[in-house]
């Protein structure tokens, strides 16, 4: 029975990896990559990697899949003036690269297939070690214990992916989602929607972020379900694009990661190494930077889907 | 097997019969009107379904109240985005007269 169901998601998920790839729509081609990341989802849960599981579906499907929309809906008018088709790669060329391509993972399967599990992997010893990370969850010690200068690192690309996208953006007359259509009021759902979905999209949030320390959790999953929150603001218009970023967001942005470096940097002082924790204080430390962190990760999501500089709450 | 057991299997294939009816109609379906309403009656009820299903196979009363809230939060998401799909489409075709409240 899980073989069968094995042999479904890997068959669908090559399939709709095909589909994404081939279909001639470009818009068809963006639902189908949301519905590949949410089979990807179930697959990473299959594999026991909840973790994963819940960082795919909210980031791989849910948000890529809202910038993807966002972006194609701004493609839209340039579309419709000079519609140049797909790029003009002759048919052998694209032959040639499939069979490279393909030849490529072949031989990296293969060689993946025949490698031996080394007796003692890095894995196993950080969940030998956990206790001195400061926290339960296996994965939180590693990314923010063992592993502390990935993470950073990773947070930091997110910041230069946002300025980077800002710098580009700029020019752009229409980034991101435009205003709902004119003399349309209100969907009457929308408003008692809001008021259900968003206080528990906070505290869920806020549970990812606690549980962290101890189960699947953590910053990442936190800050894309704020993220998404984000999102669904925006699109309904309660949050609205500004043309410059307050101190407040600039705060937010950045916050994570002063903090993530300066409770690094101390450590070379109060503990053995720069990005280690004295031994006391690790927990409540991994926490503050996992808090700060949530949010430098759900800010500059939200301000990539909104393709402006700043929000602004909307004037009532 | 036990009754709990073969009630709860009658409910998870019920739910499985209402995902295939919903499927076939949004496949099979003229109008996107008529597609909708495939989608929302039969996905609601089918999800319901499993999820009574399953709560009946749960261990604890936390497990089946979490899965009442995945269906009740699933609830919500359908009638929200059936809602604003079925006013998109009224509002491409010129709109409805809205009487005041």
């Amino acid at each position: 029975m899980g073989l069968a169901f094995d042999l479904l998601l890997a068959g669908g998920l090559l399939g709709l990896a095909l589909q994404v790839v081939a279909s001639r729509g470009l818009f068809r081609s963006v639902v189908l990559f949301i519905a590949l990341g949410l089979l990807m989802a179930l697959a990473w849960a299959r594999l026991a990697a909840p973790d994963l599981a819940l960082a795919e579906a909210a980031i791989g499907a849910g948000l890529t899949g809202a910038l993807l929309l966002s972006a194609y809906r701004a493609l839209q008018p340039a579309e419709e003036a000079a519609d140049p088709g797909p790029a003009a790669l002759p048919r052998w060329g694209a032959l040639a690269a499939a069979v490279l391509s393909g030849a490529l993972v072949a031989a990296l399967g293969w060689a993946a297939l025949g490698l031996e599990a080394p007796a003692a992997s890095a894995g196993r010893e950080a969940l030998a070690r956990l206790g001195e990370s400061g926290v339960k969850s296996p994965l939180t010690g590693v990314l923010l214990g063992f592993r502390a200068i990935d993470t950073l690192a990773e947070v930091v690309v997110l910041l230069v992916a946002f300025l980077g996208a800002r710098v580009v953006a700029e020019p752009l007359q229409r980034a991101g989602p435009g205003p709902s259509a004119p003399g349309s009021g209100e969907p009457v759902l929308t408003a008692p929607l809001l008021r259900l979905v968003v206080p528990m999209g906070v505290i869920v949030a806020g549970y990812l972020l606690w549980s962290g320390g101890h189960q699947p959790g953590g910053a990442f999953q936190a800050g894309a379900v704020l993220a998404a929150l984000g999102v669904l603001l925006r699109l309904t218009g309660r949050l609205q694009p500004a043309a410059a970023t307050s101190p407040a967001e600039r705060l937010a942005l950045v916050g994570g990661i002063v903090l993530f470096s300066a409770i690094g940097l101390a450590g070379a002082g109060t503990a053995s190494a720069v990005l280690a924790y004295p031994e006391a204080w690790a927990y409540p430390l991994i926490l503050a930077i996992e808090t700060g962190l949530a949010v430098a990760i759900a800010l500059p999501l939200t301000l990539l889907f909104s393709g402006s500089a700043g929000l602004r709450w909307r004037e009532r | 097997m036990t009754l709990a057991e073969l009630l709860s299997t009658g409910l998870l294939g019920l739910g499985a019969a209402f995902f295939l009816t919903g499927t076939v109609g949004l496949l099979r379906f003229p109008s996107t009107f008529a597609r909708l309403h495939a989608l929302t009656k039969a996905d609601n009820l089918g999800l319901g379904c499993v999820a009574l299903g399953l709560a009946l196979q749960a261990d604890s009363g936390w497990v089946a109240a979490k899965l009442a809230l995945v269906w009740g939060l699933a609830l919500v998401a359908a009638t929200a985005s059936a809602h604003l799909l079925a006013r998109c489409i009224l509002r491409e075709r010129g709109g409805t007269r809205r009487t005041p409240p």
